[in-house]
């Protein structure tokens, strides 16, 4: 994203009138799921706001390399899908991939480093925020060309097909990728395959700084596609992590038994710019506001006491969450830099460097 | 699917023009057939270099290029010198381009057509182009792409959609739908029940028509025109067809379709039908059918002669049609050829 030079303050749709989000279902609190993973649901989503709130901390002190896209806001569509997961299935990201990674069971530790460049980061510290990845969690990356990568999701899906493994494969991306070529290729093939893969669009409203229906012709921009592909229009709500969930589950699960792929659109919305180069002011004051209020972390957080859950439970996990991310913050800063001996090193499959002699 | 013509010459509903019009558009075809038979006979004789034939498409590129203005633009594929020559571009060009000749490439100033594209799906965005820069000055000029089914399957394809969508440019997407992308069958092409309802994706309408209707085609790129010049954005149209030859004289289709399928869109001949309704209609007979396919020969003939006559291009010109000025360092790169050859 070489955004870092442009001016987003030149773009001002902040007097379009606001998109506001619709009013939050609390039907959604009969959806069948035991408590106590609803407990692991509402850890997991605090995990995934307070890493990126402190990363955004480390961003402001210039201890992070590089550029970085935050999620915040947008923390119930990895919670609903990484839940509904099995442990070896396949996850792709954009380059909007801490919550995707943490989701899958990354820990933090490993992952602050990365982010601050130290060797002890879950890339040797070479990655950085934009390509986080561990295949040993079924993370298969997070990429930074807008829709590439789910022709490569496709890959993964296509050989789990042909391995007979059973697994999943699960793709995320944002609105502005379904007016790429490549969404269209990928969605196509999947399809026409039956691969076991869910297609997922985050859509949270803006490609960048442009508001994707000032460059798409369908309400949708996922779903409203579907047609076109010969697959069923799903939209969710995705600032609440049961009704993704409960919609992720019985998707795997066609995907797991031979239904092939499905194309979801989780409407959400970033509380952030969309880069650390980026405030994020074009957008109208009405709407960030509206789309604050209807925080998924607040939505979950008043679902549980609905059900009966103490507050002074959730305020411990809350708690319980702050330490940890205290403990990975100090393991990354008091990390050493990545050895210059690795410099050549992860370019090839024989970790070699040959090549370059 | 909309039907104007049964493949028996029947009409079904009213004819869209008089029959002077229907004897002149099927005067065309014949014209179509004759070029594209040469086509084929000359790769064989080592006189063209690889051929894409179109056999059994000429209704849906005759009848689209009827419903254009004159001057409207017509951006298409190696198998579309129907549509193409019917919008003002020469045989004799189009047989160069054949030959491996850049010149064929290069339409005479006045002609409101690009040259054919070989990369699938690509010139759909340069059609969109086109129709959007007609729309920025405000002219009511319009553009038509012509693309086979398997190009709805590229990228370009979704990506020029959407952007005309979005931007509502005059531009229509006239998708043959010849039912084979090389050797793979429509029905393994995509997931969707027809090549139409892809317009849904784009909020734009969508028509599928037999293709193999005279009739039919041109109404529907008319009524497209029609909303395209008027600023009601693009259209898709899905001309529901078929391809009797192989995909290029480098392909067998025996290896892998039935030729039974072949034999049976044999009996719904685009040409067959109209000659059978002017037929009814008192306007045509054995001696004027022999008439036109003398004309139609003496001018296939006589581009062929046009084109094998032109001189042949020197080494140093195979970059002249590259750019209006040739950049200084593949100047240089022409010169080092020109001075290595000597």
């Amino acid at each position: 994203m070489s955004t870092e030079t442009f001016d987003p303050q030149l773009l001002d749709y902040s007097n379009r009138p606001p998109r506001l989000p619709s009013p939050p279902n609390e039907a959604n609190d009969r959806i069948d799921i035991p408590l106590d993973q609803r407990m692991r649901m509402y850890e997991l989503q605090q995990e995934l706001r307070q890493f990126e709130k402190r990363a955004y901390d480390l961003f402001m002190q210039n201890l992070v390399k590089g550029t970085s896209h935050l999620s915040l806001g947008m923390e119930a569509v990895a919670t609903g899908f990484a839940m509904a997961m099995r442990r070896d299935d396949y996850t792709f990201a954009t380059y909007r991939g801490h919550a995707h990674t943490l989701a899958r069971g990354v820990p933090m530790g490993p992952v602050m480093a990365e982010l601050l460049g130290r060797g002890t980061g879950l890339l040797g510290g070479k990655g950085g925020s934009m390509h986080l990845t561990s295949v040993e969690h079924g993370m298969m990356g997070s990429y930074a060309i807008i829709g590439a990568h789910l022709c490569i999701a496709n890959g993964a899906a296509w050989s789990a097909q042909m391995r007979g493994s059973d697994q999943v494969t699960v793709a995320f991306f944002g609105d502005g990728t379904t007016n790429i070529g490549a969404f269209h290729e990928a969605i196509n093939f999947a399809a026409i395959w039956k691969l076991p893969i869910v297609f997922v669009c985050e859509n949270n409203l803006y490609m960048e700084y442009t508001p994707i229906d000032l460059v798409t012709p369908v309400e949708h921009p996922a779903a409203d596609r579907a047609a076109a592909y010969g697959l069923e229009r799903i939209v969710v709500d995705g600032n609440d992590a049961d009704e993704v969930y409960d919609t992720a589950r019985r998707l795997i699960e066609k995907a797991r038994s031979g239904g092939g792929p499905s194309l979801v659109e989780a409407v959400t919305y970033r509380h952030g710019g969309h880069s650390r180069a980026d405030p994020g002011k074009y957008r109208p004051k009405e709407e960030v506001d509206a789309w604050l209020q209807r925080d998924p972390l607040t939505l979950y957080h008043q679902r549980l006491l609905r059900l009966g859950v103490p507050e002074i439970e959730l305020t411990k996990i809350a708690q319980d969450v702050a330490r940890r991310v205290d403990e990975a913050t100090e393991f990354a800063k008091s990390s050493p830099p990545p050895d210059p001996e690795s410099l050549m090193t992860d370019v090839w499959a024989d970790g070699g460097s040959s090549w370059r002699r | 699917m909309r039907q104007r013509l049964t493949p028996s010459g029947g009409l079904v509903g009213e004819a869209p023009f008089d029959i002077q019009l229907t004897r002149r558009l099927y005067r065309a075809m014949v014209f179509a057939r004759t070029y594209d038979r040469k086509g084929m006979a000359l790769q064989k004789q080592g006189r063209l270099a690889t051929y894409a034939p179109f056999e059994g498409q000429e209704a849906a590129q005759i009848g689209a290029a009827a419903a254009l203005e004159p001057n409207d633009w017509v951006v298409a594929t190696y198998r579309d010198a129907a549509l193409m020559w019917a919008q003002g571009y020469p045989w004799e060009l189009l047989f160069a381009g054949r030959t491996g000749d850049e010149r064929g490439g290069s339409p005479p100033e006045h002609v409101p057509v690009m040259p054919p594209s070989i990369t699938v799906g690509g010139h759909m965005v340069h059609a969109v182009g086109l129709a959007w820069a007609e729309k920025l000055q405000g002219t009511d000029r319009i553009a038509l792409t012509s693309f086979g089914d398997g190009a709805t399957s590229e990228g370009d394809f979704h990506e020029a959609m959407n952007f005309a969508a979005v931007y509502e440019v005059g531009c229509i997407f006239l998708c043959q739908n010849n039912g084979w992308a090389i050797s793979l069958p429509r029905e393994r092409q995509t997931k969707s029940a027809t090549i139409a309802e892809k317009a849904i994706a784009y909020g734009m309408p969508g028509i599928q028509v037999d293709g193999n209707d005279l009739f039919a085609v041109y109404e529907a790129v008319k009524e497209a025109a029609d909303r395209a010049r008027s600023g009601g954005g693009p259209t898709l149209i899905e001309a529901v067809t078929y391809r009797r030859g192989p995909h290029t004289t480098s392909d067998d289709p025996n290896r892998y379709r039935d030729p039974a399928e072949v034999e049976e869109w044999a009996r719904r001949d685009p040409i067959e039908r109209v000659r059978i309704y002017l037929s009814e209609h008192g306007a045509w007979d054995d001696e004027w059918q022999a008439a036109i396919e003398a004309e139609a020969q003496a001018e296939i003939d006589r581009a062929i002669e046009l084109a094998e006559s032109m001189p042949p291009l020197g080494p140093g010109e195979i970059l002249d049609a590259m750019f209006e000025t040739l950049p200084p360092h593949l100047e240089a790169q022409r010169r080092e050829l020109v001075e290595g050859l000597r």
